[in-house]
């Protein structure tokens, strides 16, 4: 017999309850986002008139230079190279997110997260990978249709292991990508605009992720430079991953450095989180 | 009518001047604004000096050439941004929560009040910017002047501003049935994406269909094209006529496509 008052008190949470919490997050958060069909659709037709254009773009380049090959890669391995890159984004990018954050600060609606046993980072993860599930589920066939088509570009599938290997270095993405803009979403508790600030780091990100261009092809000391970076991990190494050009220890290597960058913006978000908290006001709301 | 022009002139001052008092009250975050374009220019050009290190010519491109009609593209995107796409991008918020009604009782065309009503200053140096980039590369070209080229790139400069904005007008539009969740800022990111390239690089089986395509039948190619095509390289007057014909033509059907769609805006949750 437990005593009454020990059968009043609520019961604590467990692990499970806990995980029906977020998994009931990702689920309103997917509905949401098939709430919209017919605009999403559209923008995920508009969506390929870049990928087309630079197809294009990177032919004549290549007509134009007279040369089988640029900076390690030939014309097909590039037009791989940028169509794989897109795969990279599809897990790195994290539109809204920093901006997100950045505007609870602000208007004072991140207070919800602190009266209720809800914490923010785990609330915005969760409804990341179900936008992230919407989004891969939606273009996978127009995707699909696209790799089909460009098939050519190919040396066909990797083995199993490279694989594997991709894959976790696309998880891994996703996970350095959350971070990164939750930490950038952070800078808000000090700044109060920060979208002018997010721009910026966007922009530049573009650019030394190796989503316009490999890596390879910019010369000495930026190549080197901008490999030791994390950015490289959310455009440029995945893609390089799947077409076989990082293998042995280097990609274990890699692999383990994608990790580090991972475990380490998580670490900084959170922290940046705990002090912000220290600093907040709960302005508005 | 000039009555009319005068009017719409004047209320374009006065809203130019209440938009630069608003920016100028956060000046940090204009400068920082204005950095992120020059940021943006910065990584074009570092993008095209590395692929000109490997290569003289894109698609018959000389490195000037090319350099120009980056220029003109700068400039041409940096005037819709400064002037449409803010207020553009609002329409879509203006249509889910009903506020449009407020805009639609003011006694001005609803298509200026809608498309016109904020200057976004913070993209504003984008003209110039554009403008030094076409001057540096028309120096290194060892261009001469020429009356006449100059002439047809202003005329063709203004008729790409004027397509691309009814490009834009009718992609804003299109969220009156849509009710947009998605940001028209990305989606116009997107579909300019074809504005960004030389039209020559649509070669080849397919492409070549393509490029047609967007030349004659959804004519957003001509945007940039044409201009820097008639001041770095050959003055085609079939051209020019044509670029003139599709800024009247594509005002004047996104002004009507602008007034479909605004008839079958319900003014739901006013």
């Amino acid at each position: 017999m437990t005593p009454p008052d020990v059968a009043l008190a609520p019961p604590r949470p467990g692990p499970l309850p806990s995980l029906v919490k977020y998994a009931r997050i990702f689920r309103v958060a997917l509905i949401e986002r098939m709430t919209y069909r017919s605009d999403f659709l559209l923008g995920t037709i508009l969506r390929f008139l870049p990928i087309v254009t630079t197809v294009l773009l990177w032919r004549a380049i290549y007509e134009g230079s007279g040369q089988a090959e640029l900076g390690g890669f030939n014309y097909r391995e590039m037009i791989a190279y940028l169509l794989l890159t897109n795969i990279s984004r599809m897990f790195s990018s994290m539109p809204g997110l920093a901006g997100g954050i950045a505007r609870e600060v602000r208007e004072g609606t991140l207070k919800r997260y602190l009266i209720q046993p809800l914490d923010l980072l785990g609330y915005l993860l969760s409804s990341r990978v179900a936008h992230k599930v919407a989004y891969i589920t939606m273009s996978f066939l127009p995707y699909a249709g696209l790799f089909y088509l460009c098939r050519g570009y190919f040396d066909g599938f990797p083995d199993p292991l490279q694989m594997l290997a991709f894959v976790v270095s696309l998880v891994l993405a996703f996970v350095v990508g959350f971070y990164f803009e939750a930490s950038v979403g952070m800078v808000g508790f000090w700044f109060l605009e920060v979208t002018s600030v997010l721009y910026i780091v966007m922009t530049l990100n573009f650019f030394i992720s190796g989503h316009m261009l490999p890596l390879d092809l910019l010369p000495q000391p930026w190549s080197g430079l901008l490999k030791v970076l994390p950015f490289q991990y959310m455009a440029y190494f995945p893609a390089v991953v799947f077409q076989g050009k990082v293998r042995g220890t280097e990609l274990l290597l890699h692999l383990a450095l994608e990790l580090f960058w991972a475990v380490a913006f998580a670490v900084l978000a959170r922290t940046l989180y705990r002090a912000g908290l220290k600093r907040y006001s709960a302005f508005g709301g | 009518m000039v009555a009319g022009v005068a009017r719409y002139a004047r209320m374009m001052g006065g809203l130019a001047r209440y938009t630069l008092a608003r920016e100028m009250a956060f000046r940090g975050n204009f400068l920082v604004k204005v950095s992120v374009e020059l940021l943006w220019m910065g990584i074009l050009v570092a993008f095209y000096r590395v692929v000109f290190a490997k290569t003289s010519t894109i698609a018959g491109w000389s490195e000037p050439d090319y350099f120009f009609f980056v220029g003109c593209f700068f400039a041409i995107n940096g005037l819709i941004e400064t002037l449409f796409l803010e207020n553009c991008n609002e329409f879509a918020e203006l249509v889910r929560t009903g506020d449009l009604d407020f805009l639609l009782l003011k006694p001005i065309d609803e298509q200026f009040l809608i498309s016109c009503r904020k200057i976004d200053w913070g993209t504003a140096p984008n003209l110039l910017m554009g403008a030094i980039l076409m001057a540096v590369a028309l120096v290194q070209k060892g261009w001469t002047f020429d009356p006449g080229r100059v002439a047809a790139f202003v005329v063709t400069f203004a008729c790409g501003v004027a397509i691309a904005y009814s490009f834009m007008m009718m992609l804003t539009s299109v969220s009156v049935w849509m009710v947009r969740n998605q940001s028209l800022m990305e989606m116009w990111w997107l579909f300019s994406s074809l504005v960004r390239y030389p039209r020559e690089i649509f070669s080849g089986r397919g492409a070549e269909m393509l490029g047609r395509f967007f030349t004659f039948v959804v004519p957003i190619l001509l945007v940039s094209n044409v201009p820097a095509d008639v001041m770095v390289r050959v003055l085609d007057p079939g051209m020019i006529a044509w670029t003139v014909a599709v800024a009247a033509a594509s005002l004047w059907v996104s002004r009507r496509f602008f007034h479909v769609a605004l008839r079958s805006y319900r003014s739901a949750s006013s």
